[in-house]
């Protein structure tokens, strides 16, 4: 009787650990199944109208190619594999997040300004590197030393946007899509002085 | 049914249902992080606070302000007002200045001379135009800013940035290659994202450096004479910073959605943690009574306390101060622009020495400034478009008495200002390149 029960007890954890354990080593929150398509062209905003909006973002998540976030200050998907997009974790990565917050277009030949829903599930067509090297209609190259608020630091891999320049140790605060564990949110960089970054901004603000 | 099957049909039900609530429960319990709302809906103060000014002369105190929305839906920008409440040295009322809007959309309000002639404390109360309020310093009167007034300082002319020529370090502690082993180190990097390698390094008294490597969650313990040891620690965000007290303390800085500082004894062993009380932070440094953490938007230094329990975030903000806390009774005070660095020693509202740097380049940031000698540490940045170095100054009281470039060696990124520690007369830097990482040192000379 003990060995039959042993034997079963074995057969029956392993099972349990197999239908339980095999979707649940791929679990995600599926944020993005509650994003949506909400978007409309907009006349152009200011600077500081893009910065509040990015700034709701921060202290959300991260999602590498992802788009959408609910504004509620908590990353809900944390610790995801990274560059998998299909972990549909909460969060823009650092190139999708500069889209949206800059407010451009989809269509690359477009330079006017487009309101995306922070819970729009969209990235947009550009990388970082695209970002630093100026492509597309809305986006152009500027010596670091003459960036603003709300211009960009950009290298091949990572871009991040001035959200406050020169603090008293003069670093930048920068606000960016940074990474899975890191999230996004507002931190003091020394993007400026890195030969890896340069100068990124948009066109066209409306002040 | 037959009667053998029985026993082994009930333990195979058992086993199935223990082995999926087990996975279940800790699935769902790794996932489900507790809620923590860092920010209401008011959105955010800005401002670089102004530190230290030529005395004799007004100065300009400048804001902006970045509106929290309310929801998913494009809304108007906030108008936002306010004050600044302004105490001089040797008042003990603040008076009331009403911030102007400037045509390039800051707030600002004029300190008129005669009431900086000695230095103020300030704090600034806005309204988001929202019905909403809030203060910066969040402590207001309680904890105030302060500007000390420069009567005298020495100007040093640093020289152009001179890229290529950095003086090589006199020795290198130890190197590690990037990964997940015994003799290795965390990055996080991959395609389309930044490459993150170990937030940050102190060292401790009896020598041994230690360093966050926070993407493995553990710290590396890097002892003279022995091979690289590993504890590891609870770790929540992607970025942080470290400092090792005199009794060999780690003081950890957890940049997580709300940061946090963690302490643990030489061994590893958690002793307390507490979060911080403003949304961000860049550096942990000791002082004279324990752990001082450098946060944003105050740009304040928030002191943690020297004992357990440490202090919570409202008794942080209440004992905030604008300069750090140094042995020897000084305040370290630094305020630099691309134009120029401000350094001073202070002793209450009282400079003690002063300096003016000036370069035919950029500043970039400050990374380093310590009581040194008689005079200062300093490291900072020189840099152009295509180019960076680091510079070492060794600041007498009325002079530069050394100086030479450091290359940066920053290809993983590090916490902002983490790449330099000094210890005694030398000073550590963390480097950095494709293969991994390493501790490299320089003699700096002269008398600590």
């Amino acid at each position: 009787m003990r060995r039959g029960l042993a034997t079963g007890l074995l057969a029956g954890l392993v099972l349990g650990l197999l239908v339980v354990g095999t979707p649940a080593s791929a679990y995600h929150t599926r944020f993005q199944w509650g994003c949506n398509d909400t978007y409309f062209n907009h006349d152009p905003v200011t600077r500081a109208n893009a910065r509040d909006y990015a700034f709701v973002a921060a202290a959300e998540g991260y999602q590498w190619a992802g788009g959408c976030w609910n504004g509620n200050n908590v990353d809900d998907s944390p610790g995801d594999p990274v560059e998998d997009p299909n972990t549909l974790g909460e969060g823009g990565d650092c190139s999708g997040f500069t889209f949206k917050s800059w407010w451009e277009r989809a269509e690359t030949g477009d330079p006017w300004f487009r309101y995306h829903a922070w819970m729009q599930n969209v990235h947009g067509p550009y990388a970082a590197a695209d970002f630093k090297y100026g492509t597309g209609a809305p986006n152009t190259t500027v010596a670091k030393a003459n960036t603003v608020y709300m211009d960009a630091f950009a290298s091949t891999y990572h871009i991040g946007m001035i959200y406050w320049a020169n603090t008293a140790y003069n670093q930048d605060r920068i606000i960016e899509a940074k990474c899975e564990a890191c999230g996004t949110g507002t931190w003091p960089r020394t993007y400026r002085g890195n030969p890896d970054y340069s100068g990124a901004r948009r066109l066209y603000w409306a002040g | 049914m037959k009667k053998r099957w029985r026993w082994p049909l009930a333990g195979f039900v058992l086993g199935a249902v223990v082995g999926a609530t087990v996975l279940t429960v800790n699935v769902v319990g790794a996932r489900s992080p507790e809620p923590v709302a860092v920010r209401a809906g008011f959105g955010e103060i800005l401002h670089t606070p102004v530190l230290l000014a030529r005395a004799r002369e007004p100065v300009e105190l400048s804001y902006d302000l970045v509106c929290g929305a309310p929801k998913d839906a494009l809304g108007s920008h906030c108008t936002p007002s306010g004050s600044v409440f302004v105490r001089p040295v040797g008042s003990s009322t603040f008076s009331k200045l009403r911030l102007e809007r400037e045509p390039d959309g800051l707030l600002t309000a004029v300190v008129p001379a005669g009431q900086a002639a000695k230095g103020f404390d300030y704090y600034v109360v806005m309204d988001n135009g929202r019905g909403q309020t809030a203060s910066l310093p969040e402590a207001g009167a309680e904890a105030p800013q302060h500007v000390w007034p420069l009567e005298e300082w020495t100007t040093v002319d640093i020289g152009a940035a001179s890229f290529g020529q950095a003086r090589s370090p006199t020795s290198v502690l130890r190197g590690l290659s990037w990964g997940r082993g015994d003799r290795a180190i965390g990055l996080d990097s991959g395609r389309e994202q930044s490459r993150v390698g170990p937030s940050a390094f102190d060292v401790a008294p009896d020598g041994s450096v230690v360093l966050l490597d926070q993407v493995n969650r553990r710290l590396v313990l890097l002892r003279p004479g022995s091979g690289p040891a590993h504890v590891p620690v609870q770790f929540s965000g992607g970025e942080g910073d470290l400092a090792v007290d005199a009794a060999g303390r780690i003081h950890v800085l957890d940049s997580a959605t709300r940061p946090l500082v963690r302490t643990f004894t030489t061994d590893g062993s958690p002793i307390a943690a507490v979060p911080l009380a403003e949304a961000t932070a860049d550096m942990i440094r000791i002082g004279p009574s324990g752990p001082l953490v450098h946060a944003y938007p105050s740009e304040m230094w928030l002191p943690t306390g020297p004992g357990r329990p440490p202090f919570g975030p409202e008794r942080q903000l209440g004992s905030a101060e604008p300069a750090r806390r140094a042995d020897g009774g000084f305040g370290v005070v630094v305020r630099a622009s691309p134009a120029a660095v401000k350094l001073a020693l202070v002793r209450g509202e009282r400079v003690v020495s002063a300096w003016l740097l000036h370069s035919a380049s950029s500043f970039g940031e400050v990374q380093l400034a310590e009581p040194y000698g008689d005079g200062m540490l300093v490291v900072v940045r020189l840099w152009n478009e295509k180019h960076a170095e680091f510079r070492v100054l060794r600041l007498g009281p009325k002079r530069l008495i050394q100086r030479f470039d450091v290359t940066p060696a920053e290809w993983a990124e590090s916490a902002s200002l983490s790449r330099f520690r000094l210890q005694g007369s030398t000073l550590y830097q963390l480097r950095s390149d494709p293969s991994g990482i390493e501790i490299a040192r320089f003699e700096i000379g002269g008398t600590k």
